[in-house]
């Protein structure tokens, strides 16, 4: 252990590994601190990743040279693509991973490079004159950094609840690290309070599989990377589908009150979009049955993660209505479900770059940002890693825009918006949904991590043949006409219409290549709306990006209403664009701000 | 920085009326607005304002070339007649060619931004944003008023319930959710929707129509000199005039300018027994435009004055004007007539002109919100042609991410006058309508 580094990363979650690894593409010298090297890349809640707007996140990582794919497709033991029928922009690859398995694949990539993995709890982190320096271990020794990034996860007041029983720490089986909670908490950041839940684990072997809808991978097995780098899936296996009943249903009311969520000792709040299963029988009382979807923990691990079943109830009355379902009447529960209460730092004090506001060099990435999602932290945690690296090296940040990608979206929400629940991605959060595909990930931005150093060559040097490859059939198909529909048309406006039948069309213009015909049939498809969004996009270019200069009072810029002035004040918008997108801020408010800039800059 | 317009002296009623607008590129524009070519600046031009080469009024011209002007910018100014009639049509043509309306207090702040006013002025710039901000809110709550606003925010309301189950299908496809049971249905939702939005759009327009140009129709017995009359008040030879009876076999139309008001005048067939058939399809039509009418001018002769009765029995309710035609040939002013003219010798013409001004213009607050009305009337109307294409794409077989974009580009177009929808309210909604999550 050396005591002196470039980049110190404290945590080894999701976010920690892709801050540390983009840390190393540029050549740093970089640490991973985590109290317990054996749960570096831990899967913490289900063994998934990717869905709706996650997949896209992972997409994009991976083109930005990121691990989370590359770890996924070690893993990877059931993969389904969603929305097959929707359109080729909301279409999104899920895979169900072996837990342990995807934690190994993490821990040996990053014992491949020379990141130094340090096993310890870090006490203190030393700030002078509003400048991070160095960490303090529980060792005593101090290690000086000039960038730090925080990825601790729920480690701040981390509180589990099962029935009335109350356990500190943020995970099961973790101590919570107060000292370096009281640090943060020293600091004075906006803090919020937020909860989750998890479902009880069961053995695979106590379960009836016979009685549930077995639900296998799609076939031929996808990747989840493009890199390329693993070249052999795993065992694939099956995942299930079983359902609540009304005499699940009736357990549940009847002992709604013991469960921690409703005895009114929780205060913090949980996401809407993944309620425990007491909320989903509380609030949709009509609905008489809910789906369970049994998830493999691994290839040959006797436990499923059954999602869907979220709980805080006493640990008896979580075994008794978990015996009523379909094919679980004979569970072993190897471990009881319960909630977790933590807190987080409201985003809003963060720059784009995800570095402190007030405190210079220190970087907050992850679910201590208010999100949730493995896919989320590990996208903060990419760019939180980049632009800590670019900033010792003086080169220029690299900031993802709204309309680069989801990672822009995710970000740009964070810090303007805050969060008022664990922020999690969906593909409607994106006003530019058209331009992302799970598949075009690379073209957005593979040359763009690439020019700043993220991108290794292999990688890069693969995607530029793929592009080639892809100009060239370009090249010779986009002006053949076809003859189809009893008459005569350029293929280009023939792939424009809904769902052209491309088998039928490479056999028309006599080509093998399916790939390539599908992209160009994508691209003639979204053209005129992604032509049409650039526009907008440019035209509002210059004014949305004029800066807000941090002296602005926006409480004293007059005739805005309180409200506005409340809530400029709190988001701290950093420029004129992300004035405009809160709530409540009118054309007439931003012409307001727009002199006070003015008024400053004379 | 875009191309704004504004209205700078008060939207009503005056001897004249002032546009100005500003922005990089606006003087391109010179040659396609106004007939004679505008060569220097800051010289007052008399000329004439056009639409596509149609004329819309007699105007002064005078421009600036930045920096040296108000704003600091390129700008012109406008010096037009100030009837209400005649702002609108330059408002429209402005909109046309893409010229936005500035935000209030927006040509000061340009002025302040390239630093043509000092810091103390810059304050009062501040406060005339907020001031003006207010009565534009206000003014767009009146044009918006009653069943108006009602009307719209139902709409909007129809329209964010359907994006929530196209995206509540698209974000959440592996729930135990049926958002979309199929998609024909949605697009049969779509399709009324956008039927009711047609014809709330066209109603609005026709209130706009309405508004703009009452219709006044020139009826009366045959050959009492309605043509004539028509020509007159036109002062160009629109119909044919004869001195046979029953001449007019068709009705026509034109706009007549006032100072305040355009009204469309109308000339019917003469109204009597006949048995000519043509001219029995005439009659016809002209009782139909009586009922379509506003107002009808009833004119008669010494020779036709004994049916006025018969007219007065035919117009009902319908508010008409008495007039007798033909002073020049007679010297008798019988009573019950509200103006005595020659269509021939242009006698009288100009009471009858402002007779018709004051009793079709409008009140004051229709006045005042007069200029607003357009632009959101093209909204609704762009609203209602893309809900079209929306459900013939959906029967087309589209994609929902598509589909999606478009229903959301619709309600964009509406957050104008009821304010966005964020992502998360819309998220928000479809959690609290589903049961969502694992």
């Amino acid at each position: 252990m050396n005591n002196k580094y470039d980049v110190i990363v404290i945590g080894g979650g999701h976010a920690g590994c892709e801050a540390a690894h983009a840390a190393h593409r540029k050549k740093l010298k970089t640490c991973l601190i985590s109290i317990s090297e054996n749960s570096i890349g831990q899967m913490s809640c289900n063994p998934a990743i990717g869905g709706l707007g996650k997949t896209h996140l992972v997409k994009e990582i991976d083109a930005a040279g990121g691990i989370m794919a590359e770890a996924t497709d070690a893993s990877g033991i059931q993969y389904r693509t969603l929305n097959t029928r929707k359109g080729q922009t909301v279409r999104s690859l899920r895979v169900q991973c072996d837990r342990d398995k995807y934690k190994e694949a993490v821990q040996k990539i990053i014992k491949g490079t020379d990141i130094e993995v340090i096993e310890a709890e870090v006490e203190d982190i030393e700030i002078k004159k509003g400048k991070a320096e160095a960490v303090l271990l529980n060792s005593g020794k101090r290690i000086n950094g000039e960038a730090i990034i925080l990825t601790t996860g729920t480690f701040l007041k981390g509180v589990m609840y099962k029935g009335d029983k109350k356990t500190e720490g943020g995970r099961v089986g973790d101590k919570a690290s107060i000292k370096l909670a009281d640090k943060l908490y020293s600091l004075k950041l906006p803090m919020g309070r937020l909860k989750t839940g998890t479902p009880a684990r069961i053995k695979l072997t106590s379960l009836d599989l016979e009685n549930m809808e077995e639900q296998p991978g799609e076939e031929p097995t996808p990747w989840m990377s493009k890199k390329g780098k693993n070249t052999k899936h795993i065992k694939q296996i099956s995942c299930y589908i079983t359902r609540t009943n009304t005499e699940t249903h009736k357990e549940i009311s009847d002992n709604i009150k013991k469960s921690a969520m409703y005895s009114g000792n929780i205060v913090g709040i949980g996401p809407r979009y993944c309620p425990s299963i007491e909320d989903k029988i509380h609030k949709f009382p009509l609905k008489e049955s809910h789906q369970i979807f049994i998830e493999p923990e691994g290839v040959d691990v006797d436990l499923v993660y059954p999602n869907g079943i979220s709980t805080s109830l006493p640990e008896e009355n979580q075994k008794r209505f978990i015996q009523t379902i379909k094919g679980m009447e004979s569970a072993e529960i190897t471990e009881y479900g319960y909630a977790v209460e933590y807190d987080f730092v409201d985003p809003r004090a963060l720059n784009k770059t995800l570095e402190l506001i007030d405190v210079e060099n220190l970087y907050l990435a992850g679910q201590i940002n208010g999100t949730t999602g493995y896919e989320e932290a590990a996208a903060q945690g990419l760019m939180a890693g980049v632009n800590a690296s670019l900033k010792i090296c003086k080169e220029e940040s690299l900031i993802l825009e709204r309309h680069d990608g989801y990672i822009g979206v995710l970000i740009d929400d964070l810090i303007n918006l805050g969060v008022t629940e664990p922020y999690r991605m969906f593909t409607s959060r994106a006003e530019h949904r058209l331009m992302f595909s799970q598949d075009n990930a690379e073209q957005r931005l593979t040359e763009k991590f690439y020019k700043k150093g993220f991108v290794e060559s292999e990688q890069y040097n693969r995607y530029s043949k793929q592009e080639e490859a892809y100009k060239n059939f370009k090249k010779l198909n986009e002006a053949k006409t076809i003859s189809a529909e009893n008459k005569n048309q350029k293929l280009r406006d023939f792939l424009k219409k809904p769902n052209p039948d491309l088998k039928k069309i490479a056999k028309l213009i006599e080509t093998e290549d399916q790939e390539n015909l599908e992209r160009l049939a994508n691209e003639c498809k979204y053209e005129g709306y992604i032509k049409k969004q650039l526009r907008e996009i440019k035209r509002n270019e210059k004014s949305l990006k004029k800066h807000i200069p941090i002296e602005i009072n926006f409480t004293e810029i007059q005739g805005l209403s309180a409200e506005v002035k409340e809530r400029l004040s709190t988001s701290r918008p950093k420029t004129i664009g992300d004035a405009s997108r809160l709530e409540g801020v009118t054309p007439a408010a931003i012409s307001l701000i727009t002199v006070a800039i003015a008024k400053k800059n004379k | 920085m875009s191309i704004i317009y504004a209205l700078a002296t008060p939207p009503a009623q005056s001897a004249i009326c002032v546009f100005r607008v500003s922005g990089e590129g606006c003087l391109d524009a010179l040659s396609k607005l106004f007939s004679s070519e505008l060569v220097e600046p800051r010289y007052f031009y008399k000329t004439e304002m056009l639409n596509n080469g149609a004329f819309i009024d007699s105007v002064a011209v005078v421009f600036f070339k930045g920096p040296k002007s108000f704003t600091g910018e390129d700008s012109f100014e406008v010096y037009a007649h100030g009837g209400l009639a005649v702002m609108s049509k330059i408002v429209e043509v402005f909109d046309a060619i893409g010229f936005e309306e500035a935000q209030p207090g927006e040509f000061s702040k340009r002025a302040f931004l390239n630093n043509k006013i000092s810091l103390s002025q810059a304050e009062a710039v501040s406060d005339l944003i907020s001031a003006s901000s207010k009565e534009e809110a206000s003014r767009v709550s009146l044009v918006l008023g009653g069943d108006f606003e009602s009307r719209v925010f139902d709409f909007s309301g129809q329209l964010d319930a359907l994006r929530v189950l196209v995206e509540g299908e698209i974000d959440f496809t592996d729930e135990d959710e049926v958002f979309i049971q199929n998609l024909a249905g949605l697009g049969a939702d779509v399709s009324r929707l956008s039927a009711e939005f047609c014809s709330f759009a066209g109603a609005c327009s026709s209130r706009k129509d309405r508004f703009n140009k009452p219709r006044v129709l020139i009826a009366g017995p045959p050959n009492s000199g309605k043509s004539s009359l028509f020509n007159s008040l036109l002062s160009r030879d629109r119909s044919i005039v004869s001195s046979i009876a029953g001449t007019t076999r068709d009705l026509i139309d034109s706009e007549l300018v006032l100072q305040n008001i355009v009204l469309t005048l109308g000339d019917s067939a003469g109204v009597r027994d006949t048995d000519d058939l043509i001219e029995g399809a005439g009659i016809n039509i002209s009782f139909d435009e009586i009922k379509k009418s506003d107002l009808v001018i009833l004119v008669f002769d010494e020779e036709t004055e004994s049916s006025v009765s018969f007219f007065r029995e035919l117009l009902g309710e319908q508010k008409y004007l008495l007039v007798y035609n033909k002073i020049d040939v007679s010297d008798k002013r019988p009573l019950g007539f509200d103006l005595f003219v020659s269509a021939k010798e242009m006698d009288g013409l100009n009471e009858l002109r402002k007779i018709l001004d004051e009793r079709l213009s409008v009140d004051e607050i229709e006045d005042l919100t007069y200029l607003v009305r357009e632009r959101h009337i093209n909204i609704f109307s762009e609203v209602s042609s893309r809900l079209d294409f929306v459900s013939s794409s959906i029967e087309a077989n589209e994609s929902l991410d598509v589909v999606a974009e478009n229903l959301k580009a619709c309600r964009d177009l509406l957050a104008e006058v009821v304010g966005i929808k964020t992502s998360d309210e819309l998220l928000g909604e479809i959690f609290s309508s589903f049961c969502i999550g694992k």
